[in-house]
């Protein structure tokens, strides 16, 4: 037991395991060149063991052997080092104070705790939070509120540690800030919203995950929609939905797929194989392909290869090929291409789309936003973007608000515990793309960035004002 | 008295080094009025900006230099050099300009090699085709699949593009015949497309900066005879009657309407000529040149100085690099004011900064601790003249001012952030500069006693716990600028990554010193190795977004970057020879 404590107490394995990181960092950065970067984070530094390709290392001209090297995660050094953290403060940083100093200090510590929960979760903000002027002021804010509670953190610290109090307060916000990481990497969800001008969308697309939706338009007064979600999706599966009356086999899922093109303009060998399809699979060919690599900034197109079958009879209703490029928010409302089924009494109206999330604030009251107006500027003479803004209108009745603002490069809404970033246009500059983030730890940096510079800076002026008396 | 003495000395020289060339050259009424000319507006880019900068740029980007030298030698101004070419005279496409270094392009367009490399357009012009030719070939391959030889091509051939459409947007268009006209007219929309300079500035007829050819074809008697269009722009043909008087040699009317062209855009739009003066002085001035210059002599007599222990070159070094910082300092903030952005936005302003970063830390160094014994100086000066000299072979790229992408177009950010960070940068080179002093001093001279071993030691200490906070500090705030920008703190992205390897390299060699694993001398030894860690995340980054997929040594950048780090690596294994044979045997 003893050896395993002096382990984690020696200054050596610190050092170790930020050498090990460096190399995984640095890995992690060459890998890119060739892998998406989602699948990089995943690959090394969201995982407890990273398997590190071997040719990241060399130029890519060389025939390298694609070997892949077992090395720590991030996840892996990220905990070894925060126990390392942990107990080299406990063993070598005790609290040295006792009685009223002591208590004081305490008191203030959970004072800080407080002021840092309240920044956390929104004190002194507005509930619909646009920027009406320069960046500069709100993030000097938000610094300001970080360095208050870093200031109140360090007056505990110097109640409770003395002389060590930087060296506990910076080391105490490196923790935080690897915890909030943490809690993003776990967390955090990104999606997006694209709205034609004019247009009110109330959804948002969470472009990580699908879902294959029916609409069924038989009613004409209202459509019902039955949504069977990604993990359904299994190849081979017949999925039974109670809002359906047939049921669905899986035939094939491909995590990328071809853009659809003409039927007659694929080669004979590879047209023989190609299912008999209905719908747009009768005309289009949709194939498998290899998942996007690279950082060339190209997604994944998944498509999927289903069949319907009468639930009393068993007959086949037509097999379907449905692909994300038919969906018209994956090609930014290029095209819109609704697959069409008819049945004997129902007609459905089929997408296979990115999961689909209704926009409601913490109160459970719907809300929508409207596109008035968007801009995209040019520097004069060039073709260089200036600046993408987009005009809207936040319309949230349950909660009485009804408000236009203005969403632009760098100057996101923040409303609803949800933050909407300019992110991208419609061709000819039609419509927005929005980035959505639910990130509730996002102000963890804020702080934490404050606490490790009141505690370096303390901890810096102390040694040299120690060297000078040296000195002199 | 004697002290003072020097010191004046010193100071005169450097106002004397300075104020070379600052002053325009000499021209009477009977000249043509060719520096008037420099501080013409135009809008290229997306900036406004002289004639003499856009001149400069392009000159720069052609040949890697800002003025030419004719065949009999004499020196030609940048902005003659374009009036020359603009204006159609014959003896403009016998400028050596073109600076084409690939032997292979170069036997495909039946030249010879040359020294200097440096081509005129005449001597291209009768394969210009060909090499048009070659280099859509290689752009109609993927990035990947491209050779060197295509690569050379491509850079080549963009020389020539950009050489013909700057021509293209100064034609006098006022002879065309009428049966040509919808063709000409029809080229001109597709190279308004390009990014061309905008000579006539926005007047009450007209909101829009435009190209001097368009106008001029809007003047032509057969368009105004269609009817559609307005009276003929007095601006316009002021400027063309100017090109046509120079081309004809005639300096009278070229002087009366360069100044009719400038008393009517005064008279309409004054707010055009704003700064711009000032930007040719800026670009007169050259300070970042002269500095680097400077700095250079500085390390000369630091280094004699320190060797020898002798304190007067180090006082007169001191006193010449505080002359020197002086015109440097003035030139960021000149740049600051000419392009409304903080002093870091690209590759070759972040060189320029660090560089007077790191001057700025050795002079304070030097005034400020009584040890540093002219380790200030010598880190200050080489740091400076590297830098510059790096910043130089940066701005081959054209203009150094250029106007900031919608996402990066932040000036909040640019200033906390970027600087920061920049500035982490610079405090590891220093402490890394330190350590190879370190090495080299212990290793080959008796200089590293047993005093300068500890207070060399204190330095590199000292600057490692500032670049460990402003790196830090910085890297977490370009975090907070992708928070606030797209929602993401830590993406993991290059530029980040490289950041944190920063970060992360300055705790350890913390660390290290805290847990007793390293002495002083092997502190310096991983001060060293901080050198190659931001040299990466400085530009080894970028030649990975760059280039992509390509490791090829085809770009300088990334061959200097692999010298630079065998370099250090060299320095590091110096550092690690058996202290026995280190000449130096200070007691640690």
């Amino acid at each position: 037991m003893k050896k395993i404590v002096d382990f984690f107490l020696s200054l050596k394995l610190t050092v170790v395991l930020l050498s090990l990181s460096m190399v995984l960092v640095f890995a992690g950065t060459l890998a890119q060149v060739d892998k998406g970067i989602w699948t990089v984070v995943d690959q090394y530094f969201r995982c407890l063991i990273a398997w590190i390709d071997l040719p990241v290392f060399f130029p890519r001209s060389w025939d390298v052997p694609d070997i892949r090297l077992p090395f720590p995660g991030g996840f892996l050094i990220g905990w070894l080092l925060t126990i390392n953290l942990v107990m080299v403060h406990w063993a070598s940083f005790k609290v040295q104070v006792n009685g009223g100093r002591r208590i004081a200090g305490l008191v203030v510590l959970a004072l800080g705790v407080l002021v840092t929960l309240g920044v956390m979760f929104g004190w002194g903000t507005a509930p619909v939070a646009a920027t009406e002027d320069d960046a500069f002021w709100r993030v000097f804010l938000r610094l300001g509120r970080g360095t208050l509670a870093a200031v109140i953190f360090y007056i505990a610290c110097v109640l409770l540690y003395r002389k060590r109090a930087g060296m506990v307060l910076l080391h105490g916000g490196i923790l935080f800030l690897m915890v909030g990481e943490f809690l993003t990497a776990m967390y955090a969800v990104e999606a997006t919203m694209t709205i034609k001008e004019g247009e009110t969308v109330n959804y948002i697309d969470h472009s990580q995950q699908l879902e294959i939706a029916f609409t069924d338009k038989s009613n004409p007064d209202h459509d019902s929609v039955t949504v069977l979600p990604q993990r359904l999706l299994q190849v081979g599966d017949v999925i039974s939905s109670d809002g359906l009356p047939f049921d669905v086999k899986v035939h094939d899922y491909f995590v990328n797929s071809t853009r659809p093109q003409p039927l007659d303009s694929i080669p004979a060998g590879i047209r023989s194989g190609y299912p008999q399809y209905e719908g747009y699979g009768s005309r289009l060919y949709v194939g498998e392909q290899p998942e996007v690599s690279g950082a060339t900034g190209a997604r994944n197109a998944p498509a999927v290869d289903i069949e319907l079958f009468d639930r009393e009879s068993g007959a086949s209703l037509g097999r379907y090929i449905l692909s994300i490029w038919m969906y018209p928010n994956f090609v930014n409302r290029a095209w819109d291409m609704p697959t069409r089924i008819k049945l004997v009494d129902h007609e459905y109206e089929v997408y296979f789309r990115f999961r689909r999330e209704y926009l409601t604030s913490p109160s459970g009251s719907p809300y929508s936003i409207k596109l008035l107006d968007f801009v995209h500027e040019k520097y004069e003479g060039t073709q260089m973007p200036k600046d993408f803004a987009s005009q809207i209108m936040l319309v949230n009745e349950g909660d009485d608000v009804d408000r236009e603002l203005r969403i632009w490069m760098n100057n996101p809404l923040r409303y609803a515990r949800r933050t909407f970033y300019q992110s991208g246009y419609l061709p000819d500059d039609g419509g927005t793309v929005l980035q959505v983030v639910r990130n509730d730890s996002w102000m963890i940096p804020y702080l934490s960035c404050m606490i490790v510079f009141v505690g370096m800076a303390a901890q810096f002026v102390q040694s040299l004002r120690r060297s000078q008396r040296s000195n002199g | 008295m004697k002290k003072h003495i020097s010191t004046i000395i010193v100071v005169l020289f450097a106002v004397w080094f300075f104020q070379s060339g600052v002053k325009p050259p000499k021209e009477t009424a009977t000249d043509f009025q060719i520096n008037a000319f420099a501080h013409l507006p135009v809008k290229y880019e997306g900036r406004t900006k002289p004639m003499d900068t856009l001149a400069r740029n392009v000159l720069t980007v052609l040949s890697d230099k800002q003025s030419v030298r004719t065949a009999d030698g004499e020196k030609v101004s940048a902005s003659k050099w374009l009036l020359d070419n603009i204006s159609g005279r014959p003896e403009a496409m016998n400028y050596k300009v073109f600076r084409i270094e690939s032997l292979d392009v170069l036997s495909s367009l039946g030249l010879e090699e040359v020294k200097r490399f440096r081509y005129s357009y005449a001597d291209v012009a009768p394969n210009i085709g060909k090499l048009d030719a070659a280099s859509r070939a290689a752009y109609a391959k993927s990035e990947k699949q491209r050779d060197l030889y295509d690569k050379q091509v491509i850079k080549t051939a963009n020389k020539f593009y950009l050489y013909q459409n700057i021509m293209s947007a100064f034609e006098d268009p006022s002879s065309i015949q009428q049966e040509q006209l919808m063709a000409v007219a029809q080229r001109y929309m597709r190279l308004e497309g390009f990014s061309i300079p905008l000579v006539i500035p926005p007047n009450s007829g007209n909101e829009k900066w435009r190209p001097l050819m368009s106008t001029l074809l809007a003047n032509h008697p057969a368009m105004q005879s269609m009817g559609h269009i307005g009276e003929p722009d007095p601006t316009a043909v002021a400027y063309g009657v100017m090109l046509a008087a120079y081309r004809e040699g005639n300096v009278a009317l070229f002087n009366n309407s360069l100044m009719e062209f400038g008393g009517l855009v005064m008279a309409d739009n004054p707010e055009v000529f704003r700064k711009l003066s000032f930007e040719c002085f800026y670009n007169r001035l050259g300070a970042f040149m002269k500095s680097a210059q400077l700095y250079l002599l500085v390390f000369l007599l630091s280094c004699f100085g320190w060797m020898t222990r002798k304190p007067g070159p180090i006082k007169a070094g001191l006193t010449l690099m505080i002359c020197a910082f002086i015109p440097h300092t003035f030139a960021i903030i000149a740049r600051v004011f000419l392009s409304g952005y903080p002093p870091v936005t690209n590759l070759y302003s972040s060189a320029i900064f660090i560089g007077w970063a790191a001057v700025g830390a050795g002079i304070i160094l030097e005034l400020v601790y009584r040890k540093a014994d002219g380790m200030g100086n010598l880190v200050g000066s080489i740091a400076g003249f590297v830098t510059l000299l790096i910043a130089h072979f940066l701005a081959g790229d054209g203009d150094t001012m250029a106007m900031m992408r919608a996402v990066l177009d932040t000036r909040f950010w640019l200033a906390t952030h970027v600087i920061t960070v920049t500035l982490g940068y610079m405090a590891t080179f220093v402490a890394g500069t330190i350590g190879i002093f370190y090495i080299f001093a212990g290793l080959f001279s008796r200089r590293l006693d047993t005093e300068t071993n500890e207070n060399m030691y204190r330095m590199m200490y000292g600057t490692t716990c500032f670049a460990l906070l402003l790196s830090f500090v910085g890297t977490v705030l370009g975090g907070l600028w992708a928070d606030d920008s797209w929602g993401r703190f830590w993406g993991w992205d290059p530029k980040e990554n490289g950041a944190l390897l920063i970060v992360i390299w300055n705790a350890i060699m913390l660390h290290a010193r805290y847990g007793k694993m390293v002495a002083n001398r092997g502190f310096a030894v991983l001060a060293v190795a901080g050198n190659i860690v931001t040299a990466w995340s400085w530009f080894g980054v970028n030649q990975l977004s760059v280039g992509l997929h390509s490791y090829g040594f085809t770009s300088s950048a990334t061959f200097w970057l692999l010298v630079f780090v065998c370099s250090q690596l060299l320095v590091i294994f110096a550092g690690l020879v058996p202290l026995r044979l280190w000449k130096s045997r200070p007691v640690q």
